[in-house]
């Protein structure tokens, strides 16, 4: 199982997603690898056509709740000209290359501020333990 | 939990690029702009804060190029501790080379294999849905895996001498916080049965040879595509060399002639001026003695390969004296000529870390020097989209008092403008309708030389390309976002 979590942390809630996937590293759960970096890319590909189950999380905007789960599936939609991938795109390398398709899903954690800045909002620290303890529990089920 | 949600980009997804073309009533083009919204929001931030923070703090500004940022931020942070250039510990300065090498491998490895190569081998008129990596895996699965692999192998460096993925460390003030361990070494240059260094320069090689067999097939379109004279500036070794790491600062104009050479970077402001213009955000730097009118230029692979006399690693040079034959010795004004300037480049930078992870160097102990404080640094260094200034003053407290940056997208502004200009003329203008094929060849344009919005917006933002097309009263006659 691997958990990559995306964002900068330079950029206030944008670096939810990354310290969510430190909080739960230093949890050492069993089974469960955990990543994190500012963005997806291709190579996370390889990453994630070696797991069984991959959890991204990242920051969202615009959520009603503090956070949200869903399912996702590989997809063609890129962006045109973005360095970056979001995660059905990443899934859809994955199985275009190497013919993998692990059960996904992003967990998408409310944020507040996104500019330049250090450390979580209140907000989005709140919405975080929420998240994270809706993961655990998720995660366990998993592994039972 | 089955609800539908939306995830919008944040900050890590580049900003907001603007394409307005206006036509008269003819539906001939009258005008057409380029612009990024942009912030200077960074630069306000730094203020306040001690300078040995700028290396690891200027990674903030963007997800895309980091460690360009903490180089091009160290290197000005060493001119305040009294360890500028040439002043660091061989181990530091060969350390940087590789972090920096490293990250010119894993860009330019994404930007033609991922980015590009979609646009020439599915062609410039193919739905975009389909024009990106996931089509380009249906046609050349192969190269698609080659592409993952290299940007593995350049994480891999960066992660190795840069400590972290996330705000690495690596760099400080005057040196380097460790060396490379044997085992680190040893792990890079022997590798995996998918990929070691060797077979980076294999798979470089081979990028080159597809562009040029593309190039053959499609030589009055490589050629011609957004071709335009200009001025071309990069760092380059004190002896001519290209050197992405650092060097001083050299211009050539489109014939060839120098405009400036053998420049010490630190006095770059009496040399590049930047000009602000109504209509656009981001600034117009160009070189003072061309002035404004004329003095604009391109930074990046192309230049790099214009200004420099000669590429310092063997496979490289020998790429190097084909593409410069091709132009019989002069400048290389061919937009898409960037791409082949730019695989060369990826050439360069794989026999360059093989190279470095051979010496002994990067194995010793002495990391970090120091000497006479100044109170004001710059460095540059040449990232993969082109030239990168980074401009300090400190306090007699430590704390950071000025900032200034100069990215590489913003060195670009007038180049992609014109790039625009050349497509909306070209491909546009008396065709009042915007189709996808043409919306492709704006992109294409753009996409040369390799934008990266978030840097030059120093801000976050979000990276759809809107193309709007006006009537001659400003009236929106069609737009398209990607």
């Amino acid at each position: 199982m691997l958990v990559l979590g995306i964002g900068n942390p330079g950029r206030r809630d944008d670096g939810l997603g990354a310290a969510a996937a430190e909080r739960l590293r230093k949890r050492r759960l069993r089974g469960v690898a955990c990543d994190a970096n500012y963005q997806l890319n291709i190579e996370d590909a390889l990453a994630c056509a070696e797991r069984d189950i991959v959890i991204f999380i990242d920051a969202a905007r615009g959520l009603r709740k503090p956070f949200a789960f869903r399912k996702v599936k590989p997809a063609g939609g890129l962006p045109a000209m973005s360095h970056a991938l979001g995660p059905e795109a990443v899934l859809a390398v994955a199985a275009g290359l190497y013919g993998k398709r692990p059960e996904a899903w992003v967990l998408a954690v409310r944020g507040r501020r996104f500019g330049v800045g250090e450390g979580l909002t209140e907000d989005g620290g709140r919405n975080l333990e929420l998240a994270l303890a809706f993961l655990t529990d998720f995660l366990k089920g998993l592994r039972t | 939990m089955g609800q539908k949600i939306t995830i919008e980009p944040v900050t890590r997804v580049e900003g907001h690029g603007k394409v307005t073309i206006r036509l008269d009533d003819a539906g001939k083009v009258t005008q057409s702009r380029f612009h990024i919204v942009e912030f200077r929001g960074f630069e306000r931030f730094v203020q306040g804060r001690p300078y040995w923070e700028i290396p690891v703090l200027v990674q903030r500004l963007c997800g895309i190029c980091p460690v360009s940022h903490h180089l091009a931020g160290a290197k000005a942070m060493d001119v305040v501790v009294g360890a500028g250039p040439g002043k660091l510990t061989a181990t530091a300065e060969k350390m940087r080379r590789l972090m920096h090498y490293g990250q010119i491998l894993q860009s330019h490895a994404l930007h033609f294999f991922h980015l590009s190569a979609p646009d020439f081998l599915l062609g410039m008129d193919a739905d975009p849905a389909v024009r990106n990596v996931i089509g380009l895996i249906a046609v050349d699965k192969e190269l698609a895996t080659k592409a993952i692999l290299l940007r593995k192998f350049g994480q891999e460096v960066i992660l190795a001498t840069a400590g972290k993925k996330i705000h690495g460390t690596g760099a400080v003030p005057g040196g380097i916080n460790k060396n490379l361990g044997p085992e680190e070494r040893d792990r890079l240059l022997k590798g995996t049965a998918d990929l070691n260094a060797d077979l980076a320069i294999e798979w470089a090689r081979a990028g080159v040879e597809l562009f040029k067999d593309y190039q053959r097939q499609n030589k009055d379109l490589v050629d011609g595509f957004a071709a335009f004279p200009s001025n071309h500036l990069s760092l380059v070794r004190k002896d001519g060399a290209l050197d992405l790491y650092h060097g001083v600062l050299r211009a050539v104009d489109a014939e060839g002639r120098k405009v400036l050479d053998d420049v010490d970077y630190q006095d770059y402001l009496e040399h590049i001026g930047e000009e602000t213009r109504s209509w656009s955000y981001m600034k117009f730097p160009y070189l003072r003695s061309l002035g404004k009118e004329n003095g604009w230029y391109r930074v990046g692979p192309l230049a790099r390969l214009n200004t420099c006399d000669y590429i310092p690693s063997p496979l490289a040079q020998k790429e190097f004296e084909a593409y410069k034959a091709y132009t019989d010795g002069k400048p290389n004004n061919m937009s898409l000529h960037t791409h082949w300037a730019r695989l060369i480049e990826l050439l360069h930078a794989a026999e360059v870390v093989k190279e470095l992870l051979l010496d002994k160097d990067l194995q010793g102990t002495k990391l970090v020097k120091t000497g006479k404080r100044a109170a004001e640094g710059v460095g540059l260094v040449e990232a993969p989209r082109g030239t990168l200034f980074h401009h300090y003053r400190v306090n007699a407290d430590d704390q950071i008092t000025m900032a200034n940056l100069i990215v590489s997208t913003t060195n670009n502004n007038e180049p992609m403008n014109r790039a625009v200009h050349w497509v909306a003329v070209n491909v546009l203008s008396g065709k009042p309708e915007i189709t996808e094929g043409m919306l492709n060849r704006v992109e294409v344009a753009i996409r040369a030389y390799d934008p990266c919005l978030s840097c030059a917006t120093h801000a976050l933002g979000r990276m759809p390309l809107e193309v709007t097309l006006e009537d001659a009263a400003g009236r929106i006659l069609q737009r398209k976002v990607r």
